[in-house]
């Protein structure tokens, strides 16, 4: 089953006495299955903020259809499913940390003793305890973002949707996030990231898709879109008569280590290069894949759309 | 049911925790209070002015007792006082009440949506028709002690000055509720519109009482003029249960259609 599905979204923005049209999202189809973490990336309104929004049912498609667990996101039975935290995070702030909280939790039909044990749980986790009592109104910028954090979670949901959410966190606080993260995935909760920090997407996301001008340009894991398949091939030792050979073709040879890396940027080089070890009689130790940062990835998709 | 009570709670304590709102409601009560404390040394003056006419016309005759003329002219001059201060007391309460109910049904809604919180509220299940009707029943719970406690000065005030309760005045914080809900679910669903401020000063002035019955805007606005009593206890007049009952019934049903409209409009609203 996947958690999140859309059909052909689309989302158009009109002035307000419609002579303007602002396309945000164009004709999204997308897939996350559940138990994946999944980065939403791309730049300022490349139409991430306006999917989630969409996906949450706070604005209306003009065309196409979004489902969460296989459900329309219309129905509001699903959202008990469903943890989300927003980019600037907005609390109510007359309520004390504890209070509201527990006024979300109950929102979600968690009994009064789960309630208390969760909110507890919670506040422990993301250091919060001593603010427990503190008023809303009272919290830092990072306080209220682990608090927002708090919220999406208190329920227990099996789909957590966050948009942009270390943006107000220090490194502390974002290595703390990543550890949260990590534990959500090996629970098998699936996660909805959009963010900024292609790091912190790289080491948590199985997947990513990048969006541009709302539309969808590339979807799928780091060496799906890594744009050349270069290997590196590592062997013991290399004869000097195999490193006269290897000269000819495109490789680069590295000696690190008590071993030597030979570095193939693409297929027919790797042939040249097998063909001249299987000569002299070279034995492969092993050979890695090698893929292009998320960040590299990124640019290069934003670049070639740009044209520069 | 259980989400929408939730929701009213917390609409409450919103409302609770809103400064202006607060200060809002207690110049209100206060303002009613002072004004009626106002008119109340106007009585006294006019006691005081009745017995300075009587020694200076009669100055001999000490503190001999009232003639029954004399009397009847004394009575009269102090109902017609104890009814224009009641009368004045309840202006100004009902006034207060509807300031207070334009802004916290002008705002319920809009100011959860300006400030973003109602993005995590809908986040978690709770539908757009729950979340609007848990807000005003939030905004009803308050305006209810609102209406209590403005109720409470006026037996408070009665007792304190001893005059006794017009009937008229009798029926008066029920229709000043009433007619206090009749424009908070529009003030409601205009602010869904437009601007709250401009929303409410709409809902103010909507009332038909400056059309007569030919006139279609006559039925299509509402007749918050038929919830005053100022002139009935002006003028000492009994009101009648009936009316109450049927002005009740107006009431319920003109907020029942606003809240309607304001359901449809809200379920299509983009919350950006």
């Amino acid at each position: 089953m996947s958690a999140i599905r859309t059909e052909n979204l689309s989302k158009t923005y009109r002035s307000v006495l419609g002579r303007k049209e602002t396309a945000a999202v164009r004709m999204l189809s997308l897939e996350v299955k559940e138990g994946e973490v999944f980065g939403l990336l791309g730049p300022n309104g490349a139409g991430k903020t306006s999917t989630i929004h969409l996906l949450l049912n706070l604005i209306r498609p003009s065309s196409g259809a979004a489902y969460l667990f296989d459900r329309p996101v219309t129905d509001t039975d699903v959202h008990r499913r469903l943890g989300y935290l927003p980019e600037s995070v907005n609390l109510l702030d007359y309520y004390r940390g504890e209070a509201l909280l527990d006024f979300y939790a109950a929102l979600c039909g968690v009994d009064a003793a789960a309630r208390r044990a969760r909110v507890a749980e919670l506040l422990r986790l993301l250091g919060l305890e001593e603010a427990a009592h503190k008023r809303v109104s009272k919290y830092s910028k990072g306080m209220a973002q682990r608090l927002g954090f708090a919220q999406a979670m208190v329920h227990e949901p099996d789909l957590l949707i966050l948009d942009e959410p270390t943006s107000s966190l220090d490194p502390l606080g974002r290595n703390d996030f990543r550890e949260i993260l990590l534990d959500l995935k090996r629970r098998g909760k699936t996660v909805l990231i959009s963010s900024h920090i292609l790091s912190e997407v790289e080491s948590v996301c199985d997947r990513v898709a990048i969006l541009q001008n709302g539309e969808l340009k590339r979807v799928g894991t780091l060496a799906e879109l890594s744009p050349a398949q270069s290997t590196r091939l590592i062997v013991r030792e290399l004869p000097g008569a195999a490193m006269e050979s290897l000269v000819a073709t495109s490789a680069q040879v590295t000696w690190a280590e008590g071993q030597v890396t030979i570095r193939c940027q693409d297929a027919a080089t790797r042939q040249a290069v097998e063909e001249v070890l299987r000569r002299h009689d070279v034995q492969i130790v092993r050979e890695e894949a090698e893929t292009a940062s998320l960040n590299d990835i990124f640019l290069s998709t934003i670049k070639q759309e740009t044209g520069s | 049911m259980r989400i929408v009570v939730l929701i009213a709670m917390d609409g409450i304590r919103a409302l609770i925790h809103q400064r202006l709102l607060v200060a809002l409601m207690l110049a209100s009560l206060a303002g009613t209070v002072a004004f009626s404390v106002f008119l109340s040394s106007a009585r006294e003056h006019v006691t005081q002015s009745f017995s300075e006419e009587r020694r200076a016309t009669e100055p001999t005759q000490g503190d001999r007792h009232l003639s029954e003329a004399e009397q009847r002219k004394f009575r009269e001059q102090m109902e017609g006082m104890s009814s224009f201060v009641q009368a004045g007391f309840y202006k100004a309460a009902s006034l207060g009440g509807s300031l207070v109910a334009l802004f916290i049904f002008g705002t319920a809604v809009t100011s959860e949506i300006r400030r973003g919180t109602i993005r995590l509220t809908l986040s978690k299940p709770v539908s757009r028709t729950q979340f609007l009707l848990g807000k005003y029943m939030g905004g009803v719970a308050v305006m209810i002690a609102y209406a209590f406690f403005a109720s409470l000065a006026v037996v408070f005030f009665a007792l304190s000055q001893s005059v006794e309760l017009n009937p008229a005045i009798r029926w008066a914080p029920w229709l000043m509720f009433c007619e206090q809900l009749m424009l908070g679910s529009l003030a409601l669903l205009l602010s869904l519109f437009m601007h709250p401020i401009l929303a409410a000063m709409l809902a103010f002035f909507a009332g038909n009482g400056f059309y007569s019955p030919p006139n279609p805007l006559y039925y299509i606005l509402p007749s918050y003029s038929d919830f005053g009593v100022f002139f009935d206890v002006l003028q000492g007049n009994l009101v009648d249960w009936k009316d109450v009952v049927f002005l009740t019934l107006y009431a319920f049903d003109f907020v029942a259609i606003m809240l309607l409209l304001a359901l449809w409009r809200f379920r299509t609203k983009e919350l950006l």
